[in-house]
């Protein structure tokens, strides 16, 4: 048993922490050259230089990353926010304006918590950037604010990429060793809120909407990072056990949506940029 | 229950090498203590405080999750199907934890499913109806989150630490539907914690409150299990100590 837990682990590291290379980014990835060239950055920067390319991530660039997108989520919620006051969502019934309203809050916490421990970390929040008008169009290839039942279909997509893509760090902060104890604790106690925040939206669906959808994940194809791990001894094939995403599969998911949205002028870009990277056609 | 019904499952049981040892788990119903009181010849359940340990650990939370499940069903008190349907899956759901759990642990597991001895007035009380139910099954699933949680850290094996991020998600998408179903909001509200913040490991908390699941102790959830009064099994270990 212990030879096969131990080659069980080998497989991991190498189908796991060794897809987690973000050179290795392709050119489906192009989009999401806004942060590729942050993280870039970060590797070329003389405070990381130890295991540079090819190996996993530090705590510090792990930390950037769930600050973007706890960012990008803090901005998806506040937007929703505007529409359900006077937009496209003021007809959603009010216990799902009270859900985005305090999963909002929450992700606003997320990012305001996540700041001053990238500072503890010597990194520097405020060059975390994300658009100042990102194009949340990319996740159902239309507004998600228009109506309910389309927003409500973005977050769910939404929460359950951030429950995977805080899963898929998890392993790489537990190699960085003791030092990072506390920072795999505050990423755990952020994971399963975000599973919580993918479960409400899903409930909403299913009562709201009768969409035919359950708090938990009974089919991967319910979900836009790959779910299966075929060559991992843990069944997420099962609706018991959630699936993560690697952080080169994050950031060519949400790469699309870093990319500020374009003025309705300019429409043919907009529609030759679906083309090269819909989100959408990822799952 | 299962999105890729047996070959998954059963391919993963090879891989660990352990097929068929978590097979009979499922079907095997916990012996329940007939006469209150009588913990004579009642196994002591020992954590100790390794991968080992804190497995077993989680193997017993879902073994009480999965019993309560199936004791609720049997109740009769679910009547909505809406209701039924969540109690049926989540009970499901803890079955397969347990199952994959088995299988982990193998010779390694330190206790048997029907070595556990449930409190039988325990049980009865908090099957009395729905709202008890329900309340039940909230405080059970957010405490497997805050246990799950508070086990990440102390973890060696990386596969172990992905099979508990991928079993604790699920847990918190179990809270949150038994949450709904009495119209009680997702996330936890500080109020509702049963440690306080003052009480938390601070270390392993540096994020608190609303936004945020925090880190509990095997000794903290060992509290929480026994004022549910559902176990007759003592429990000691370094783990819980």
């Amino acid at each position: 048993m212990k030879t096969d837990l131990d080659s069980a682990t080998q497989r991991i590291d190498k189908a796991v922490l060794g897809g987690r290379i973000l050179h290795r980014l392709t050119a489906a990835a192009q989009a999401a050259v806004l942060i590729v060239s942050f993280f870039f950055g970060l590797f070329l920067a003389p405070a990381a230089p130890a295991y540079a390319q090819g190996s996993v991530p530090t705590p510090q660039e792990i930390v950037a990353y769930a600050l973007t997108l706890e960012k990008l989520e803090a901005e998806f919620y506040r937007r929703a926010i505007e529409a359900a006051t006077s937009g496209g969502l003021a007809s959603a019934p009010q216990v799902a304006k009270d859900a985005i309203r305090s999963y909002g809050e929450d992700e606003m916490q997320h990012v305001a918590d996540l700041s001053t421990v990238l500072t503890s970390l010597g990194g520097n929040p405020s060059s975390v950037t994300i658009p100042a008008n990102p194009n949340f169009n990319a996740i159902l290839q239309r507004d998600p604010f228009a109506n309910p039942a389309d927003f409500l279909l973005a977050g769910q997509y939404v929460e359950d990429l951030g429950v995977a893509a805080y899963k898929g760090q998890a392993t790489n902060l537990q190699a960085a060793g003791d030092a990072a104890k506390t920072v795999l604790a505050g990423a755990l106690e952020i994971h399963s809120v975000e599973a919580r925040h993918a479960a409400g939206i899903r409930y909403l669906r299913q009562v709201l909407l009768n969409a035919d959808v359950r708090p938990w994940i009974r089919d991967p194809k319910e979900v836009i990072y790959q779910e299966l791990r075929p060559d991992n001894p843990i069944p997420f094939g099962s609706e018991a056990f959630d699936g993560f995403a690697t952080m080169e599969e994050v950031l060519a998911l949400v790469g699309p949506i870093l990319q500020p949205a374009q003025q309705s002028s300019s429409r043919s870009s907009q529609s030759a940029m679906r083309t090269q990277t819909p989100v959408r056609a990822l799952w | 229950m299962s999105r890729i019904k047996g070959s998954a499952s059963r391919r993963t049981l090879l891989k660990w090498g352990l097929c068929g040892l978590g097979a009979a788990a499922l079907t095997t119903v916990p012996k329940l203590v007939t006469a209150q009181g009588n913990i004579f010849g009642v196994k002591a359940l020992t954590f100790n405080a390794d991968d080992v340990g804190i497995l077993n650990f989680a193997l017993l939370l879902e073994e009480l999750e999965a019993a309560f499940y199936a004791a609720v069903v049997q109740s009769g008190k679910i009547t909505n199907p809406t209701e039924l349907d969540y109690m049926r899956t989540l009970g499901a759901h803890e079955a397969e934890h347990v199952t994959f759990l088995r299988g982990v642990l193998g010779a390694n597991a330190t206790f048997a499913t029907n070595q556990l001895s449930f409190n039988k007035p325990g049980l009865n009380a908090v099957l009395q109806d729905r709202e008890t139910i329900l309340n039940t099954a909230v405080s059970l699933e957010d405490t497997g989150v805050h246990a799950y949680n508070g086990a990440g850290p102390s973890l060696k094996n990386p596969t172990y630490l992905l099979a508990a991020g991928s079993i604790v998600s699920v847990e918190g998408r179990h809270a949150v539907g038994a949450r709904a179903l009495l119209q009680r909001p997702a996330t936890e509200l500080p109020s509702e914690r049963k440690v306080s913040d003052a009480e938390l490991v601070p270390e392993l908390n540096p994020f608190k409150d609303r936004a945020y699941d925090e880190l509990y102790t095997p000794k903290q959830i060992v509290a929480i299990v026994s004022s549910l009064n559902l176990l007759n099994n003592p429990i000691t270990g370094a783990l819980v100590a």
